[in-house]
């Protein structure tokens, strides 16, 4: 296809670009690796921990729905370009096919599968309340003597 | 189909593909190379120009006039760094990573038109060397889609960039960017089928020829699903507000700490490059492209002048962003993400479906938006009852998943 | 456009294509080999995106551009970037797997063989030396090319031809869909709901 003639040699030389950046920088720039300079980044000290193993499986449940939507957006396409020539058959048609999906949707959501927040909102205590741990937080409020007068 | 569809191959390719099309089409890439390079180096400036401005600061002012030449200096200065390999790195994906992210950076200009005059049947055609050409590098049937394409794959820079480096910040970084952009990545792709919707076809040319003599898609579409391309393209960039991934008070530099020397500004100039190429795409799908009137002078000149006036604009407001908003928190972006825009950009293109073929139909067009609105309303009040369902849930469980 | 895809010629070779076709294979059959033969899981996660952006370039070599970018799109944006996840997600040691046992290749080795000749087999049978309709609307022409000949032009895409298909002749696949996305979308509940 010629039409992607064009897009070839623009890749072509967006890699030959960045190709001989990298060449560039290796013979101009110094070379030499100490152990505490090749070590994992931890704000100066010596790392004491393998990087985490385990993520939440939400950022997975992320990818999974993304997957669902990406292939509904890819038929939206094919729609929007003929929409004019099918008339109120392709309303209906496009409306089955997001209803249906949307549906499980709002189910995925009720059953809170995109809910990145604390599992618990922390309520306002009045702080002249208790400076104690309450139910709502484990938060101890310190500090409070003097804020009592001045409330 | 309409009539800029019929237009929609670059008749440079249509016809024999002899030594003068390659030549035309190899200055072209070079052309399109060396523009990007240039505005991302100018659109560094500027930002850092701005910001400081709005900030009550002097910003760069000692290289060239202005400091104009500040990021040259940068760029000539990054060559001479230390380029550190860590330890435990995957010395195969760390040197790939760089190469994933500032490719698409580049490839995705070639579609935007950045001239032309599209007001007559030619839809943007201009004579160049005796051939009859567009004013952008390409100009594929899939247009739009080749954005979206080159948008998903400059996840992986991100994701393997993090993964590579065995180390703790650049993995949290990577992994928390690599779901952000694909969370918006379907706004964008969303918000963007109504733009084809309007003009009928999913080449940029096309586009841009649909939306001639003011009728720009920023009002034919509503301005809802420009407003949400916006969003999302903000997020999509990783910039400020939704610069999460590299929120340094938490993850030191994101997905790229572990980058030095040239590999580093490989990032850099991938993440600037891409605000302006998608500051371009937003021009072009939602801001008519290189339409405008012609005042004095060259007709040719107009459509490239009115095309960077209304860059800049879009530049000016990315770098406002940036000096203005403070930054989201997780949770708030990934509700902002799936739970508003994906909802309302897929609403609001149905209504726009509905109320295109009301029209066609000869429906009572009030009847049309009553109707439309209703079930919109419907739907919306579906979402708030499901999320009212998982905090009450949450909260009885005490935790959730 | 005559640079390649002349399907309907009289040409009956086209070389341009065909080299491409070739090189492209090349490097699809040497990423699958990669995927199957690496001890690292990204690396073979980065090898099959090989195989799928090659698949691309030859849906783009046969004109059906809409199928290479949905390929793209799909199954490089979504579907390995969850593989990408799932692996980051679990455990993948940087330095690649070391206890790994191979005592079943051979077995996996015969599935894959005779899959291919089955798929061969089938394709073959199908299709075998057919051609494309000279009128058909998948044909590209250039402009040019149709107004000499009096003809309507066709949009320099199939994205039409394929949406026409979507909407007429698989419509009922097209709604099936929308079902199988629900069934998607129900499997991540069960997900996310951790008794």
């Amino acid at each position: 296809m010629a039409q992607y003639l064009p897009v070839v040699t623009l890749l072509a030389l967006a890699v030959l670009f960045a190709a001989l950046s990298f060449v560039a920088s290796r013979l101009l720039a110094p070379r030499n690796p100490t152990a505490a300079k090749s070590a994992p980044y931890e704000c100066g000290i010596v790392p004491s921990r393998e990087p985490p193993e385990r993520f939440p499986v939400r950022f997975y449940l992320v990818a999974m729905i993304f997957i669902v939507f990406d292939i509904e957006i890819i038929f939206l396409y094919p729609y929007a370009v003929i929409s004019g020539e099918l008339g109120a058959f392709g309303l209906v048609e496009m409306i089955v096919f997001v209803v249906a999906v949307f549906a499980s949707f709002v189910f995925l959501i009720a059953n809170g599968a995109l809910d990145w927040g604390p599992s618990r909102r922390l309520r306002r205590v009045d702080p002249r309340v208790s400076a104690e741990r309450t139910t709502a937080t484990t938060v101890r409020r310190v500090g409070l003597d003097g804020r009592e007068e001045a409330a | 189909m309409t009539a800029a569809s019929l237009l929609a191959a670059d008749p440079l390719l249509a016809g024999k593909v002899d030594l003068a099309v390659v030549l035309i089409v190899a200055l072209k890439a070079v052309i399109v190379l060396a523009f990007l390079l240039v505005a991302t180096m100018l659109m560094i400036w500027f930002e850092r120009k701005v910001h400081a401005d709005m900030t009550n600061r002097i910003g760069p002012n000692q290289a060239g006039p202005f400091g104009i030449l500040q990021s040259v200096a940068d760029g000539v200065k990054v060559f001479f760094k230390e380029d550190l390999l860590p330890d435990r790195a995957d010395r195969f994906v760390f040197r790939l990573a760089p190469f994933l992210s500032v490719v698409p950076a580049f490839l995705t200009f070639a579609v935007v038109p950045i001239g032309g005059n599209f007001s007559d049947a030619d839809g943007g055609v201009i004579e160049l060397f005796g051939h009859r050409t567009l004013l952008q590098l390409a100009d594929p049937p899939i247009g739009v889609l080749l954005v979206l394409a080159m948008s998903s794959i400059a996840v992986y820079g991100v994701m393997l960039a993090g993964w590579s480096s065995g180390s703790k910040y650049p993995l949290l970084g990577s992994v928390r960017a690599s779901a952000q952009m694909v969370s918006y990545e379907a706004a964008l792709g969303l918000s963007t089928v109504t733009v084809v919707l309007v003009a009928g076809t999913l080449t940029t040319s096309g586009i841009v020829a649909a939306q001639h003599t003011w009728n720009w898609n920023l009002w034919a579409t509503g301005i809802v699903p420009f407003v949400v391309f916006l969003i999302a393209a903000t997020a999509e960039l990783n910039r400020p507000p939704f610069d999460l991934v590299e929120a340094e008070q938490e993850l030191v530099g994101g997905f790229h700490t572990e980058y030095s020397g040239v590999r580093f500004a490989m990032y850099y100039l991938a993440e600037f490059m891409n605000t302006v190429t998608m500051s371009a795409i937003i021009v072009t799908l939602f801001l008519g492209g290189p339409n405008g009137p012609v005042l004095v002078g060259p007709e040719w000149l107009w459509g490239i002048v009115w095309f960077f006036a209304k860059l800049m604009l879009l530049l000016f407001t990315f770098a406002w962003f940036r000096a203005t908003l403070p930054r989201f928190r997780y949770d708030q972006l990934m509700d902002l993400g799936w739970k508003a825009l994906i909802p309302l950009a897929l609403g609001w293109l149905l209504l726009m479906i509905a109320i295109r073929v009301g029209s066609d139909e000869g429906w009572n067009p009030i009847l049309v938006m009553v109707v439309g609105v209703a079930a919109l309303a419907a739907g919306y009040a579906l979402l708030v009852l499901a999320g009212r369902t998982a905090r009450r849930n949450r909260e009885l469980a005490g935790a959730h998943l | 456009m005559t640079l390649l895809a002349t399907v309907n010629s009289d040409v009956p070779f086209n070389v341009a294509q065909n080299v491409g076709f070739g090189v492209i294979a090349v490097l699809m059959v040497t990423g699958a080999l990669r995927v199957v033969t690496t001890n690292n899981v990204v690396h073979a996660a980065l090898w099959l995106v090989l195989v799928l952006a090659g698949a691309a370039a030859q849906f783009i070599l046969l004109a059906a551009e809409f199928v290479a970018i949905t390929q793209v799109l799909v199954y490089i944006g979504a579907i390995v970037v969850l593989f990408l996840f799932g692996v980051m997600l679990t455990r993948a040691p940087i330095r690649g797997e070391a206890g790994l046992t191979r005592s079943n290749w051979f077995g996996g080795a015969l599935v894959g063989v005779l899959l291919l000749g089955l798929l061969s087999f089938t394709l073959l049978d199908t299709f075998g030396g057919d051609r494309l309709p000279a009128d058909t609307r998948l044909t590209l022409r250039p402009a040019a090319v149709s107004q000499a000949e009096g003809t309507e032009p066709t949009a320099g895409s199939n994205v039409g031809a394929v949406s026409d298909s979507i909407f007429s002749r698989y419509l009922i696949p097209f709604e099936a869909v929308s079902v199988l996305l629900t069934a998607a979308l129900i499997g991540a509940i069960v997900l996310a709901r951790k008794e």
